[in-house]
């Protein structure tokens, strides 16, 4: 089926699968073997494994009947204290079915949930835990009330190492059929920061246009501006050419289309890899900083972006 | 294969002499509880407050058990409308069971989370069927003052504290033998240590780190993902003694703080790192504020707009920026400290909640914004309480109690003529509420019936008010009175 979504085709069915996450995905396991779940919280970024994970935990429990026993929630659509007093809580009330010892459920981003629905979910947990556990997912787990931390096991997923994301792509790529170059790869790691579905949905696309990927293909698909062209642009400005600094943020803009967020998300990752005095990197990402606020706040890209060149420029003569 | 049980659950003491730590509250409770032994008490309801995982809920169902009394049990699991409440609640507390020997006990957990529009009414229910309960009630909440002070001021309020390390290690040690498991050394002390006096996820992260297993070692705790102090302190270290700002920013990704917490830290112990070696002024801290002021512009556009990617130049600013900010060395070992403000915070919070429960009290009394009340109006509620003429009166129209002519008064402790005081407005209070009581049980709907009752109050009330206030409070000729009545919370 080509029309299918690797991140979906690609998803990881068992604890096995998951990449990267060995110490958490260790300890787990060994509720699994125990038939014992306590309450879990996974906090972390997105695209490094946390639903993968939970559903992953659901096949190896319940096996094929899994669905059956397993219930997934998005907090961030339903996220009123009547969902968790209704839903959540009739499906924790009744039994679980095909002999499986409790049901889980799945609170995807947990952290959108309004404090008074967490605090609703309280005794839920409590009172059903015969019948039911818990698994919340969140990107920060601060954002979730202490009494329910106090419940839950909490599992914190860090971002994916560049290793671990080059190796499932190419496996990927090997099931697929692709060929991807090794600048491709790391293209890839540029672009996903540690996000694998990135990373996927980065191959997937590339591949609808050729079978063997580049970097090239990765930064044009993704529009990216590849590193090497950000740092040719940061050094010609901080070099005090400003006229042909201007240039090449044009042709990033309106050549490859890359919007001015992009453009900050970007220089912010290269400046670091720029030789420069400490002080003067202190003061540059403050106003990088400054300039990212302003776009956000709805001020003309083109307009900030020359202005950080102009910036870049009288610093860079200094 | 069995079903594992969670171990919370599993150990949940079943008496009260089994709740771990909290001597003193419990001992409250159970003096409560002997009341009970002898007839109905005067105050028919505690509040258990405190913070999460140190038995309130564990206490209420143990005593509830240990006495045989039948539990009523409703939650923020569960919708609380006035008229739930009333029906479940009101009804229960009302009744006497068949034997008129068993009791009830009602236990109403999270009380401190009633939800708008989803629980309308439902606190002033609560303080409704504690009036007219026969029945033992408790409370259960983590932020006492969150309660209106009215219900507080008809509960015994006890305080449950966290539970120190010492009294976590044995009730681990305990549950480790009944299941079995070979503990190496230093891995309960590190479980415990790692919760800070939640013995609730003290106890799951032990059933986290001993599943599948029959011998426990330190490095098998995993779980336990709050950072220590220590590796904050490596963390700091790197800022204040490193001149590398990536380092000293990329030092903090291996911590599980927010940059809002992380530049408490800082701000905490910049003055000191950087002080020069005659205490005096550097202009190290100077460039170091400066940047350190920057990141905090960030935190605030975040915390106003939402925008967590913005979060990345405070992290860089408050590390980094501190780190390069230094033009001389400061080298030597300074002591580093958490953030003294959280621990003062805590300590201003619940004086500031009085202050602000004062001051709406006041502001409904006076028609005044509770802004305006807090700095004005307080301070001559202040003088009159001092003033022997009105003290009673003013007490009496705003309900206050004890603490808050206590704080008002600026007096640091309750003393005799504060309890005076406060005792004669209480039976001036009650008297008038044994008039109200009867309109009350003939009213309609309560919640809708509001206006016409307080209307209803006001006319029969405001004769005899009038001629008190009048002559007395001068200072505050205010139209306010038609609000002033039971239902004023």
């Amino acid at each position: 089926m080509k029309e299918e979504i690797w991140i979906e085709k690609y998803r990881p069915y068992r604890l096995e699968d998951v990449v990267g996450q060995s110490d958490t995905i260790e300890r787990l396991r060994s509720y699994i073997k125990t038939n014992n779940l306590p309450h879990l919280l996974f906090s972390g970024p997105p695209g490094v494994g946390k639903t993968a994970t939970a559903v992953s935990i659901a096949r190896e429990l319940f096996g094929d009947d899994w669905r059956e026993n397993f219930t997934e929630l998005n907090a961030s659509d339903e996220r009123g204290i009547d969902v968790v007093r209704t839903k959540i809580k009739n499906f924790a009330k009744t039994s679980p079915i095909g002999g499986a010892d409790f049901k889980i459920i799945f609170l995807d981003e947990a952290d959108a949930l309004t404090p008074d629905a967490q605090s609703a979910l309280r005794r839920t947990m409590e009172r059903y835990t015969n019948n039911c556990r818990f698994i919340l997912s969140c990107n920060y787990s601060s954002k979730i009330i202490e009494p329910i931390q106090s419940r839950c096991a909490v599992y914190r997923f860090r971002p994916l190492s560049d290793d671990a994301i080059g190796k499932r792509c190419r496996h990927i790529a090997e099931k697929e059929g692709l060929d991807i170059a090794d600048d491709g790869i790391e293209a890839i790691k540029y672009v996903a920061e540690g996000d694998m579905r990135k990373a996927i949905n980065a191959v997937q696309a590339a591949s609808m246009f050729d079978t063997s990927i580049h970097a090239d293909s990765i930064y044009r698909i993704t529009a990216t501006a590849h590193p090497e062209e950000i740092k040719a642009l940061l050094e010609s400005a901080l070099g005090g050419n400003f006229v042909s600094s201007r240039k090449k943020l044009d042709d990033l803009m309106v050549l490859r289309g890359l919007s001015g967020e992009d453009v900050v998300g970007q220089v912010y990752r290269s400046l670091f890899d720029i030789d420069m005095p400490a002080r003067k990197l202190v003061s540059i990402v403050d106003v990088l900083g400054e300039i990212d606020f302003r776009i956000t706040e709805g001020a003309d890209e083109r307009i900030q972006l020359d202005a950080l060149l102009a910036h870049l420029s009288i610093e860079g003569e200094k | 294969m069995t079903i594992a049980q969670d171990w919370a659950e599993k150990y949940r003491p079943t008496k009260l002499a089994d709740v771990v730590g909290n001597n003193k509250p419990l001992q409250a409770l159970r003096d409560w509880k002997e009341e009970w032994e002898h007839g109905v008490p005067e105050k028919k309801a505690v509040i258990l407050s405190g913070p999460a995982g140190v038995g309130k809920t564990s206490a209420a169902h143990a005593l509830g058990n240990e006495m045989g009394w039948e539990i009523i049990e409703m939650n923020a699991s569960d919708q609380r409308t006035a008229g739930i409440i009333e029906k479940v609640a009101g009804s229960a507390s009302r009744m006497s069971t068949l034997t008129g020997i068993q009791k009830r006990l009602i236990i109403l957990d999270e009380a401190d989370n009633m939800h708008g529009s989803a629980d309308r009414g439902g606190t002033r229910a609560i303080t409704n069927v504690i009036k007219k309960s026969n029945q033992p009630i408790i409370l259960i909440a983590n932020d006492l003052y969150a309660l209106s002070s009215t219900l507080r001021s008809h509960c015994v309020n006890i305080k449950f504290n966290s539970i120190p390390q010492r009294s976590i290690l044995p009730a681990l040690k305990k549950i480790c033998k009944m299941e079995g498991i070979m503990c190496g050394t230093g891995v309960l002390e590190k479980i415990a240590e790692n919760t800070g006096g939640d013995l609730r996820s003290a106890i799951k992260d032990l059933q986290a780190t001993a599943t599948d297993k029959k011998e426990i070692e330190v490095v098998d705790v995993t779980t336990a993902e709050r950072d220590t102090k220590e590796s904050i302190f490596k963390v700091l270290t790197k800022v204040f003694k490193g001149r590398e700002p990536i380092e000293a920013y990329r030092a903090t990704f291996s911590l599980d703080e927010t940059p809002e917490d992380l530049i408490q830290w800082v701000d905490e112990n910049l003055p000191n790192q950087y002080l020069n070696k005659d205490e005096k002024l550097s202009e190290d801290i100077t460039a170091a504020y400066h940047n350190l002021s920057r990141a905090d512009t960030y935190l605030g556009r975040v915390r106003l707009r939402q925008n967590y990617g913005l979060w990345r130049y405070a992290g860089f600013l408050l590390s980094g920026g501190t780190a390069v900010a230094k033009k001389h060395s400061h080298s030597g070992f300074r002591k580093l400290q958490p953030p003294s403000m959280w621990r003062r915070m805590g300590q201003l919070r619940s004086k500031r909640n009085m202050r602000d429960n004062i001051a709406a009290k006041v502001g409904l009394h006076c028609n005044e914004p509770i802004r305006d009340c807090r700095i004005d109006l307080l301070r001559m509620y202040g003088l009159l309480l001092k003033n022997e003429d009105y003290a009673v009166d003013a007490a009496y129209s705003l309900e206050l109690d004890v603490d808050e002519i206590a704080y008002l008064t600026e007096s640091k402790r309750v003393t005799k003529k504060i309890q005076k005081i406060y005792d004669a407005s209480r039976e001036m209070m009650h008297e008038k509420e044994d008039e109200d009581i009867d309109v009350f049980m003939h009213a309609p709907e309560k919640d809708r019936g509001q206006s016409t009752l307080d209307s209803m109050f006001s006319e029969g009330k405001d004769p005899a008010e009038e001629n008190q206030m009048d002559g007395k409070e001068k200072d505050n000729p205010k139209p306010a009175k038609s609000q002033k009545t039971l239902f004023d919370f």
